[in-house]
């Protein structure tokens, strides 16, 4: 596990006893340092005042010869088991007293050196001169103490310094764990809860704040924020309850709706059913007795038509004429009704060439009429050729009889694009309507112009929005007073 | 300074080699040092030098027996700033100035004499006499298998105001006169 995964708890205890390691170690070493050096100049300073002291009582000694006090002086230093040997010299620097007295001669200088007390080979020497104040030197001391006092004190304080470290480290170690969990506990409690949090999405828990500082402002803000984002997921769902009630209300709704929907529509489809079979069969039940009322007519102005003055054969045709308007109407209500009733069969339908073949027929029964047909090529659609056909019949028709009084008339059938869609216009520059009545054009019996303006019964368009219906599509117009009109239908 | 010492070592050196050949001429040396050397551990009361330019006087009363070594041991040495100067005297009533004397043999009571009348003078006397210090001298020669050995009174000298240090006093023999 590298340093960086270890567990925060670990992680202070280990910074602490590392640093107080450190902190020891340094001010151990330091002070081992400072020790050695200062034992070192102790111990040099203490062996330059023995030399001193000896040097001064020895002073008879060389001046008058007296080895036996010189050697009783010197084996003083037996007091010392740190001095190794003491050499007096005499004047001329010949050896004139030494100590030990069993000292072998190359162990100890044959000659005094120079003045001075320093280290040498790992042991303290001094060349002492032997002298009264004021008068002439007498000799030389020569005093060789080893370090082990210098060693043993610092062995000693390594040995004191390694038991404090280790104590002290302990104590560093048991403390901090103690201490350590001040910090760790809240960060801890802190991660616990955000544990908790994103395991078992509840924000409900709340993490334990165990002081004021700023991990105590931290497990604050993490509270707060768990606080605000219980509260939001409260609201969220509060909201989403009441999304879900208003949906089931509104479902609820719209299956009434649709329900009633439906038996509108159930019920306008019997009442249509109806209204067809009532019209199909008053519109055949009429037939009979208009071609009774028709055929006597007849009978009565070709049989009787001298016993008849000019008014009554007037009135006469008047009756015929009106009952043939009437046969008309009542075949165009029947067209309708059959268009209504008929079964539909889908097929590929070529919408261009069914709208030349009525133009042409157009052309052939009215000879006299010159009107210009635009047709674009290659309209194609899928839908029941039939009534197709009589759709197409009608809206073309309707265009010649509207340009009937217009110079120049021109009728055109293309595709055009309608909100993304594709949709059939038929356009002419004939007669117009008032766009205010655009939504009467499709109504039966609804007529824009009088029958003397323009002869019509008012059930073309009806039956033309009847088939673009049961095609599933959709029918308009557009147009102005004189302005010409265009239909637009979709397939 | 340095010179010197070092001819004087040299000297010695030689003084040494003559000593091993002629044990007398080596003792001569040796006492003209002793006697030197003497000033070292003897302090004069302030009379004894009537002002800072009096030298340190090493005088011999009669027969000089230092074969010249006590001139050659002085010669250019200093003691507290203070020149040596080696004095002769025929007879004590030639004594001046002088702080350390050295007695001769002189024959039979002359020493008593002699002793008698340099009393309370702030003079160091110095002799090889046998019973040299037990006869109102301060310091004597003894010589012991080619060894010198010090004999001191320290009485007399106190009688004459003298101090001897107790380093002298430690490689000495102290004598203190009987019967007198």
């Amino acid at each position: 596990m590298s340093l960086r995964d270890w567990p925060i708890k670990r992680k202070l205890t280990a910074i602490l006893v590392v640093i107080s390691g450190l902190v020891l170690l340094l001010t151990s070493a330091a002070f081992a340092g400072y020790q050695y050096w200062s034992l070192r100049q102790t111990t040099r300073d203490a062996l330059s005042v023995r030399g001193r002291i000896i040097a001064a009582n020895s002073t008879a000694s060389l001046a008058f010869s007296n080895e036996a006090d010189a050697r009783e002086l010197l084996s003083a230093l037996r007091a010392d088991p740190h001095i190794v040997a003491a050499v007096l010299y005499d004047k001329v620097g010949h050896v004139f007293a030494a100590y030990p007295a069993d000292v072998a001669g190359n162990a100890v200088p044959a000659a005094p050196g120079p003045d001075g007390y320093r280290f040498e080979r790992g042991r303290l020497i001094g060349f002492q001169p032997v002298e009264e104040a004021g008068s002439q030197r007498l000799g030389t001391l020569y005093l060789a103490s080893d370090l082990e006092a210098v060693y043993d004190t610092l062995r000693l304080s390594v040995v004191i310094g390694l038991a404090v470290m280790g104590v002290a480290l302990l104590a560093a170690y048991l403390l901090s764990m103690v201490l350590q969990g001040t910090i760790s506990q809240p960060i801890l409690a802190l991660a616990e809860t955000a544990k908790a949090v994103s395991t078992r999405q509840d924000y409900s828990v709340r993490a334990p704040k165990l002081g004021e500082d700023e991990l105590g402002a931290l497990t604050d803000a993490f509270n707060q924020m768990l606080g605000r984002i219980e509260d939001q997921k409260d609201e969220l769902q509060r909201h989403a309850a009441d999304l879900e009630r208003r949906v089931e209300t509104r479902t609820h709704e719209l299956q009434e709706r649709n329900e009633s929907l439906r038996r509108n529509a159930a019920e306008l489809l019997a009442a249509n059913t109806e209204l067809d079979a009532f019209a199909y069969s008053v519109s055949h039940d009429l037939r009979a007795p208009l071609r009774s009322i028709d055929g006597f007519s007849q009978v009565l102005l070709e049989d009787y038509a001298a016993q008849l003055d000019e008014a009554g054969r007037e009135s006469l045709h008047r009756v015929r004429a009106a009952s043939q308007r009437m046969g008309t109407l009542i075949d165009d209500l029947l067209k309708l009704a059959r268009v209504t009733r008929a079964e539909m069969r889908t097929e590929d339908v070529d919408l261009s060439g069914m709208a030349r073949d009525i133009a042409s027929e157009l052309q052939r029964a009215a000879p006299e009429r010159q009107v210009e047909f635009a047709i674009a090529a290659g309209l194609k659609a899928r839908g029941d050729a039939r009534l197709l056909r009589v759709a197409l019949d009608n809206l073309l028709r309707n265009s010649w009889k509207y340009t009937a009084k217009r110079p120049g008339a021109r009728v055109e059938f293309a595709s055009v694009d309608a909100n993304g869609g594709q949709a059939f216009a038929i356009r002419d520059n004939g007669a117009g309507f008032d766009m205010k009545y655009a939504d009467k054009l499709f109504g039966v019996f609804q007529r824009l112009h009088s029958a003397a303006e323009f002869e019509g019964t008012g059930v073309g368009l009806a039956t033309v929005r009847r088939i673009i219906n049961r095609h599933g599509g959709r029918i308009w117009a557009e147009g102005a007073v004189d302005q010409g009109a265009t239909f637009y239908f979709t397939l | 300074m340095a010179f010197l010492r070092v001819t004087t070592a040299v000297l010695l050196v030689c003084a040494a080699r003559l000593g091993a050949q002629t044990g007398k001429a080596s003792e001569a040396q040796v006492k003209a040092v002793f006697l030197f050397n003497f000033a070292q551990f003897v302090d004069w009361p302030p009379a004894a030098f009537p002002d800072t330019e009096t030298p340190l006087v090493i005088g011999i009363l009669g027969a000089d027996p230092f074969e010249g070594f006590l001139d050659q041991t002085v010669r250019g040495e200093q003691l507290r700033g203070r020149a040596f100067q080696v004095r002769r005297y025929r007879s004590v009533e030639e004594i001046k100035t002088c702080h350390i004397l050295f007695i001769s043999r002189p024959a039979g009571d002359r020493l008593d004499e002699i002793t008698a009348s340099l009393k309370n003078r702030p003079i160091l006397t110095v002799g090889d006499d046998d019973g040299f210090a037990e006869r109102g001298g301060m310091i004597r020669f003894v010589t012991d298998r080619s060894r010198i050995r010090l004999q001191i009174n320290p009485q007399a000298a106190e009688a004459a105001h003298l101090t001897i240090s107790s380093k002298l006093l430690r490689v000495a023999e102290v004598i203190t006169p009987t019967g007198r």
